[in-house]
């Protein structure tokens, strides 16, 4: 992704951090400087981050203590997540809002299923955004409007996924 | 009618049977013969004993109870469509978790078309459905069931005419629903899966089937 991508966000472990202190985060950051972090998982409960009845139904379907199974389907949904936000900053270049609709909904489902809340919260508003309807999906706004929202969306949106992706590797790590 | 079976094998008619309801399900009992002591026990247990015996398979209901016995009601064919292979391995591994007991997911599709193509050639007892998928929807997939529409030379088997169909999809406000409702559709679960709302709409729409006939 490059740094004028419109899904470009503040480093990972710096947001989740700040986030959790309550500071500003800086609005441009390098993806690529991640830096190692100690924050526990359990910190990010807090942060609505992940609907646990969701996460934790997922895990009982794991065999053993390993968490074989999830792990393999959340790295899977990583890979799905970052090939999506290529698809959505490609047609938001467009401004193709049918695709971004469609993208939004594709990756609002297994957010869904994965119990990723804010991901899956966000994924909605850009499905409606790109069908030219307001947050709820029912007042219609101008494509001015939806090119507006959805530009901010996006980068909110991979802000947030990377606050979820964060918290799932440090509970999967803390899981070897 | 396993009591008149293991009468008929003593010597005694009037040997009383002693009914053993400490099993694991609550419907599935037990006959002892009192008499069995009398007698050669191998006989009578090679009756009664192996999950596989007719006498045990009529009125038992052990939980590995052999399928293959002709009273034990067959497991659901399910099908699941959706073009999100989280979706699907999630669906997958659920079905196979908590439904083993009366599922058997025979076919996973990640389209309407290969689901439609698919229902050519096997039939199945009950599809899961998303509904928003590329190139057809849920909703166009299931018009093309009803209608038997295959979207290809072959015709779907009439088997799967009618098939129940539940929509598994985040779409679910009212109208959509009524929507799903139309095009015959049976039910709609909401993403991400309840398992007891699954549960409770795979009955009930096995229920319609049972009641049609």
């Amino acid at each position: 992704m490059t740094a004028t991508s419109p899904t470009q966000a503040p480093s990972t472990a710096e947001t989740v951090i700040n986030n959790i202190k309550g500071t500003e985060e800086p609005e441009v950051a390098d993806k690529g400087a991640e830096t190692e972090t100690e924050t526990d998982a359990d910190e990010f409960e807090d942060n609505g981050i992940i609907d646990h009845t969701t996460f934790d139904q997922l895990l009982e379907m794991d065999d053993e203590e390993d968490h074989e199974f999830s792990r393999s389907l959340v790295w899977n949904y990583f890979e799905q997540a970052e090939k999506t936000f290529v698809d959505m900053d490609d047609a938001m270049e467009k401004l193709d809002f049918p695709d971004l609709s469609r993208l939004g909904h594709f990756l609002k489902g297994s957010s869904a299923a994965l119990g990723l809340t804010k991901v899956k919260e966000s994924c909605e508003k850009l499905q409606h955004y790109g069908n030219r309807k307001d947050a709820a999906g029912v007042e219609s706004i101008t494509n001015d409007e939806a090119e507006t929202l959805i530009r901010a969306l996006l980068v909110q949106m991979r802000r947030e996924y990377n606050e979820a992706e964060s918290y799932l590797k440090v509970f999967y790590d803390g899981q070897e | 009618m396993l009591c008149s079976l293991i009468r008929k094998m003593c010597t005694t008619s009037t040997t009383s049977l002693l009914q053993d309801t400490s099993s694991l399900q609550k419907t599935t009992s037990t006959y002892f013969n009192k008499a069995i002591n009398n007698m050669t026990a191998s006989p009578i247990l090679s009756t009664i004993s192996p999950p596989s015996s007719p006498a045990m398979s009529i009125e038992s209901d052990f939980e590995d109870h052999d399928e293959t016995t002709t009273t034990q009601p067959r497991k659901i064919k399910v099908m699941i469509i959706d073009d999100n292979s989280v979706n699907l391995t999630i669906l997958s591994r659920l079905l196979n978790k908590h439904f083993a007991d009366t599922i058997q997911l025979t076919s996973v599709q990640n389209s309407g078309l290969a689901a439609l193509d698919q229902l050519t050639k096997d039939e199945v007892d009950l599809i899961l459905m998303d509904i928003d998928m590329p190139v057809l929807s849920g909703v166009e997939t299931t018009t093309a069931i009803r209608n038997n529409d295959s979207h290809s030379e072959h015709s779907i088997l009439e088997q799967n005419l009618n098939v129940p169909i539940i929509a598994v999809t985040t779409s679910d406000a009212e109208e959509q629903r009524e929507l799903y409702r139309q095009v015959g559709m049976a039910d709609c679960v909401s993403k991400p899966i309840a398992i007891p709302k699954l549960r409770m709409a795979i009955e009930e729409a096995m229920k319609t089937v049972s009641t049609n006939g």
